[in-house]
């Protein structure tokens, strides 16, 4: 049985060849399938080659067929793998499963960005992520006290 | 030129998906102190945990009261609320004033059984419960319940959990009735109930434990009960149980006078344990589960009233009436009652235990000893499928060497078949 291909193509002109089966997990480009404008290849301007591998990555693992099920525990392994990456790409992929709008992608790059967050205080966090502190020294210090039961 | 980082370029409703995520009270608190955007974003936190040392540096339980307060109205649509460090009832009321409406799962360390007096000061905790009307799961910990609390009709619950309680059987009735549409009820460490009448027709899962004398009289309507776990109760009703796969019957301090289910045809797991059964009732509930796969038996003692031991259970007898037992479990006094002088009376070759795969045998004293290692011969030979028998010896009352040469029995058996058999 062949299975039909698409083309996507990725913001610095790169072409990678997916099956449709695939592809489709991407809502985004389940409609432009649908709506039939797919024939010249589907142009991603918002996704850039070194994402792109990452995302057909991993809709290639979640297309799962029937012969070969597998496990929710060998799922959760993979993913934690999949995700042991550069912070500066999980935030890329974040972006790139919200235009392409993969649910279960987007929740796994949220999820893992939200583990990053858990247990830090105000200062790490803002030295993990480059966060800009913007309160003024009367803000931060409100702010501070009202929350200061959770750092003692 | 200022370049934004990542994360400070990340959209807003991002931001905020990504900090519905976090959980604990304590992260939310550190993200509040991280930047005016990330300040405003926490409202999108959905289920929030406070642990039990969360306000350990505070000394007034008005002002944690409070700290919970402004955190859970702060966010948008709270549905998972989690509080095991203490609160007020005041402050419970303050909190579901916010969140009686959004909250699906509330978990709360009641506390309530350590304190002598009743203390009435407002409002009861479990009272301000009521409000949160659109609860699916309701779990609570350490619960005084001495009168019917002032709840009208949870019609979403589907799970309640009370784990260390003291109520009496109007309370305990009186709240199951605002629950009708439980599918899961777990009560764990309760004492004080003494009869009790369950109709809960959606309930598929509940685990009952009675703490005290043992002598609870439990009756239990529920079509659709597929596992049911008591302890605690001598009297034990189950009208319905046409899907039930799993039951455990066990009561550590009382005696088991009566099990009424009405058929056990669905049975798959059996486990019966306790110091004292009426004999009546094993026969029974064996008689009923016919077809179970996984039976655990550890009885000490049958008889009505004064401690009697088991009377002779026919070996043969008791594998033909159950045909499709897979693992057996049995202990020191039923396993005796299978070594009496004429249990093994019926054995012929066309005998066999077919589907028997794993056999565990506790065995405690060393008399009838030839009689045990003949059972144990008898089921290596008639259960051609089984894979594993597992002897545990507990240690032997008896001083004799009669203890010891039980012992040198087993190993001459183990050696005999070693691909079967362990000794723990």
């Amino acid at each position: 049985m062949s299975s039909k291909m698409i083309v996507l193509m990725s913001s610095d002109g790169q072409s990678f060849e997916v099956e449709e089966a695939v592809a489709i997990q991407s809502q985004t480009i389940a409609h432009m399938v649908e709506d039939d404008c797919v024939a010249d290849g589907i142009p991603l301007a918002n996704v850039e080659s070194k994402i792109l591998v990452k995302v057909i990555e991993y809709c290639k693992k979640y297309h799962v067929d029937e012969a070969n099920p597998i496990s929710e525990e060998d799922l959760n392994k993979w993913d934690e793998k999949f995700m042991d990456l550069e912070q500066s790409t999980i935030f890329e992929l974040i972006l790139a499963a919200n235009y392409l709008n993969i649910k279960s992608l987007f929740d796994l790059t949220c999820q893992t960005v939200a583990d990053m967050i858990k247990g830090k205080t105000p200062e790490e966090i803002r030295s993990t992520f480059n966060i800009e502190n913007d309160f003024t020294p009367e803000e931060e210090e409100a702010v501070r006290k009202e929350n200061q039961w959770a750092f003692e | 030129m200022k370049c934004l980082s990542q994360m400070d370029s990340l959209p807003d409703a991002i931001l905020q998906y990504i900090l519905s995520y976090l959980t604990s009270a304590r992260d939310v608190a550190a993200c509040n102190c991280v930047s005016k955007r990330w300040k405003e974003s926490t409202d999108s936190v959905k289920s929030v945990v406070f642990h039990r040392n969360s306000f350990e540096s505070i000394m007034e339980t008005d002002d944690s009261d409070s700290i919970v307060r402004k955190m859970i109205s702060s966010s948008r649509r709270l549905e998972e609320l989690v509080v095991y460090s203490p609160f007020t009832s005041s402050g419970l009321a303050s909190w579901m004033m916010h969140v009686s409406s959004s909250l699906r799962l509330l978990e709360l360390r009641m506390d309530n059984l350590a304190s002598e007096e009743v203390v009435v000061e407002g409002p009861l905790k479990l009272d301000c419960i009521g409000v949160a009307k659109n609860l699916e799961i309701l779990k609570l910990w350490g619960v005084l319940m001495m009168s019917p609390p002032k709840w009208d009709m949870f019609p979403n619950l589907r799970s309640l959990e009370i784990v260390g309680a003291k109520m009496d059987d109007s309370s305990l009735s009186h709240a199951l009735r605002a629950c009708p549409n439980l599918s899961n009820l777990l009560l764990l460490a309760c004492e004080g109930v003494k009869s009790i009448s369950i109709d809960l027709p959606y309930l598929e899962h509940c685990k009952l434990d009675f703490y005290g004398q043992g002598n609870t009289l439990l009756v239990l309507t529920s079509q659709r009960l597929v596992s049911l776990d008591v302890q605690g109760c001598s009297w034990i009703r189950v009208p319905e149980t046409k899907f039930l796969k799993n039951l455990s019957i066990s009561s550590v301090t009382g005696r088991v006078y009566m099990v009424d289910f009405n058929n056990l045809s669905s049975l798959e797991a059996l486990s019966i344990r306790g110091v004292q059964w009426c004999w009546d009732a094993i026969c029974m509930i064996l008689q009923q589960a016919r077809d179970v796969k996984h039976l655990f038996m550890k009885v000490e003692f049958t008889g009505n009233e004064a401690l009697q031991p088991f009377p002779e259970i026919d070996f043969v007898e008791f594998f033909n009436n159950h045909p499709k037992l897979q693992t057996f479990d049995i202990h020191g006094a039923m396993f005796a009652a299978l070594c009496q002088k004429n249990s093994l009376k019926k054995l012929e070759t066309g005998f066999t235990i077919p589907c028997l795969e794993e056999v565990v045998i506790t065995v405690r004293s060393p008399l009838n000893a030839e009689q045990k290692m003949n059972t144990l011969e008898s089921l290596v030979k008639y259960a051609r499928g089984l894979k594993r028998m597992v002897i545990r010896i507990l240690r032997m009352k008896s001083n004799h060497s009669s203890a010891d040469d039980f012992c040198d029995d087993i190993c001459k058996f183990r050696h005999m078949n070693e691909h079967l058999v362990h000794i723990e």
